[in-house]
């Protein structure tokens, strides 16, 4: 017999009762009254912690009982899920156990399943989709940064040349690679890939660049940045955090929230670092291929950076690779692969 | 807490009395509850969330207690899926237009703001029909224009006085909170007053001054720590004028910090005020008693401590918070609290609760 509180359907006011037989039979006294009253079961609430369990009767009456009463073997329910459920909660074997498989799941999960399932939704994701990102993000830069070329057509046709060049020692065909050239008024000396296989080379960069293969490097590192697929890849990851951080968040506050996404970004400079070394080390091979000096990218990066002071080594908040490091990795790699000055 | 008491509290006739909201959670307790629901929804790809928060409510107004009775959370797991799910492929759908088709449909933010004042009514519609207390369910009867004037309009005109008309938005939505939620048949009042409100701008533009200067100070002993460690890469970023920027550095994150625990004191400060103005039937009315800069110590010192224990210590802090929370409130009863009842009322979307879940968005009811 349990003893409890009774509520009669939308009634504030409980009166002390009495709780007997089975799940599909059970019995009740309320108050002093003798009377035995047939209640049938609705809904119980799932065990949980301490918190006092409610039995919901088909009338919309309630039963309420402290979480110590034995509701479980009243109505023959200690096999449910969140039974079982509630009892791991409460032992401390299980729930350390619980605890060390979750942090090392975590750090599994991001550290190396989030970069393979990255790697194959990008690898999963058709053309049109690409080609369309694109579309909108060189309207985008188009409108709010870079405007028309003013290099001339001769030079263009040269660059051109190189480009298809490298592109045809990089070996890579899909999706199609194509050249734009646009003036990049604040960006300034730069070379950038869009996952589509567009990409664009600034004015201020070809004048910057002292030979042929300084351009062709960059160009090759571009399409280093199109073969490995690194935007989508960072878009994956990116979203793979995101998705991450709301299955952990659904308790945090407002503060933890905060803290948790600013941590977030930074840890986008990390990946886009190693994207970096990787299209570096995609230039070198498709550099030597091509029969090119592979470090010659390396000088016109020094002469880009050569304003800022700092910009040798690699910093936690950077984007790319200092350019020593970079130097220093270009220079083993090309070796290692028999290239000689 | 073991057993319930099983005599109801004695009936103290007609005279008022002050009854403490108390919380029976432990921190032991809620981190087996926490752990397993964390990983759960790892295991489930994030399924079981929707079952990890139906656990997680329910633990913290289960252990909610006022008069010896204790609040319930009845949402059902499988409807919050249901919600979120919907939520999910919205913002799935309208993020690829956007990204993939055509940055036009960006404009699709004019009707989401259309939207955006039914979206919280059946929102705080359905969290309160979820939340009961004494077998008796709360409820929430919210109109459009009420809500559009609150939450749209009304942020707005705060933002752009640069704080000034922050007490009228918060006078302004505190009362149509009240005035449109019910207990049962019986309803809430709400009437905060703007002077009292102000007066808490007031201290807040104190609290945020002596914030930003202690983080500012915080930030530059940290950054002068960190550079005269023999961290190479760190002192080629900052060559020796690096003084004066690591000075700037250190003020704009202090200013940055200010900001958001002043807002946090404000929101305490608006709480405090909201429900002290704040009659359930006309006649029982509410104590709230949160210390603003305690508070704000109790955000602070649990994220500090989340972070150094890699979360661990989350549960720890969450129980704090509303331990907190709870203790700094009562409920000022004019005689028994039997006489209430329920009744039907709208059940509100649980898809619109669930999208202002995700986004994080929290109206304080």
């Amino acid at each position: 017999m349990i003893e409890g509180r009774y509520f009669r359907p939308e009634v504030a006011r409980s009166e002390p009762a009495k709780l007997w037989g089975e799940r599909d039979d059970l019995r009740m006294v309320i108050g002093d009254d003798q009377t035995v009253h047939r209640p049938v079961l609705a809904t119980v609430s799932d065990k949980l912690g301490n918190v006092p369990r409610k039995l919901t009767f088909a009338d919309g009456s309630v039963f309420e009982v402290a979480a110590g009463a034995d509701i479980d073997t009243l109505l023959d329910s200690h096999g449910h899920f969140f039974s079982r459920l509630a009892r791991l909660e409460a032992s401390w074997k299980f729930v350390s156990i619980a605890a060390v498989v979750t942090v090392a799941l975590l750090f599994g999960l991001y550290r190396y399943g989030l970069p393979a399932l990255a790697a194959g939704a990008a690898a999963v994701t058709p053309n049109v989709v690409v080609t369309s990102m694109d579309r909108g993000t060189l309207e985008t830069v188009d409108r709010l940064l870079l405007s028309e070329t003013k290099t001339s057509t001769q030079k263009q046709a040269e660059v051109q040349a190189l480009f298809d060049d490298v592109a045809k020692a990089s070996g890579h065909a899909n999706p199609p690679l194509r050249l734009l050239f646009r003036d990049g008024g604040r960006v300034g000396a730069n070379a950038f890939a869009l996952p589509g296989g567009t990409i664009v080379i600034t004015d201020q960069l070809i004048k910057l660049a002292k030979s042929d293969d300084e351009i062709a490097g960059v160009l090759a590192h571009e399409i280093g940045h199109v073969a490995g697929q690194h935007s989508l890849k960072q878009l994956y990851r990116v979203l793979g955090i995101g998705f991450m951080i709301g299955v952990i968040g659904g308790d945090s506050g407002q503060l933890v929230d905060d803290v948790v996404s600013q941590a977030s970004a930074l840890q986008t400079f990390a990946y886009t670092r190693e994207f970096e070394a990787d299209a570096d080390r995609q230039s070198v091979e498709t550099m030597i291929r091509a029969g090119r000096d592979p470090l010659a990218f390396v000088d016109l990066l020094d002469r880009i950076g050569g304003d800022k002071p700092g910009s040798d080594e690699t910093g936690w908040l950077d984007t790319h690779p200092g350019n020593k490091d970079r130097r220093v990795a270009t220079e083993a790699l090309a070796k290692k692969l028999g290239w000689q000055k | 807490m073991d057993t319930i008491p099983t005599q109801t509290p004695v009936d103290a006739g007609r005279e008022s009395r002050e009854l403490g909201f108390s919380f029976t959670g432990n921190a032991r307790e809620y981190f087996g509850i926490w752990i397993v629901n964390l990983l759960l929804s790892i295991v489930t790809l994030g399924i079981y969330t929707a079952w990890a928060k139906v656990r997680r409510l329910r633990y913290f107004y289960g252990n909610t207690w006022l008069d010896g009775y204790n609040f319930e959370y009845h949402a059902k797991p499988k409807q919050i899926l249901i919600g979120r799910l919907i939520v999910f492929g919205i913002l799935l759908v309208v993020n690829l237009l956007v990204n993939f088709v055509s940055p036009l449909f960006g404009l699709i933010f004019i009707p989401y703001l259309l939207a955006l004042p039914w979206l919280i009514n059946k929102s705080m519609a359905f969290n309160a029909r979820m939340t009961s207390y004494r077998n008796v369910r709360l409820n929430f009867r919210g109109s459009y224009w009420g809500a559009f004037g609150c939450f749209i309009i009304m942020p707005y005109l705060a933002i752009l006085s640069l704080g000034l008309l922050a007490p009228v938005t918060s006078r302004l939505s505190s009362n149509y909170i009240g005035r449109h939620l019910g207990y049962g048949a019986s309803r809430f009042e709400t009437g905060a007053p703007l002077g009292k409100l102000y007066g808490n701008l007031g201290m807040t533009f104190l609290f945020a001054i002596g914030a930003g200067l202690i983080a500012t100070i915080l930030a530059a002993a940290i950054g002068s720590g960190l550079l005269a460690s023999s961290d190479i890469a760190l002192r080629a970023r900052f060559p020796s004028s690096g003084m004066g920027s690591l000075t700037s550095i250190a003020a704009v994150i202090g200013a940055y910090a200010g900001i958001i625990l002043a807002f946090l004191f404000y929101l305490a400060g608006v709480r405090n005020v909201a429900f002290n103005s704040t009659k359930l039937d006309g006649q029982h009315s509410f104590n709230s008693t949160l210390g603003r800069g305690r508070y704000v110590w109790i955000l602070v010192s649990n994220l500090i401590t989340s972070i150094v224990t890699i979360g661990l210590m989350r549960p720890w802090a969450a129980i704090r918070t509303w331990k907190y929370l709870c203790a700094s409130t009562a409920l000022v009863a004019a005689g028994s609290l039997d006489h209430f009842v329920d009744e039907a009322a709208p059940q509100g979307n649980v898809a619109s609760a669930e999208f202002f879940d995700i986004e994080g968005i929290d109206f304080g009811l």
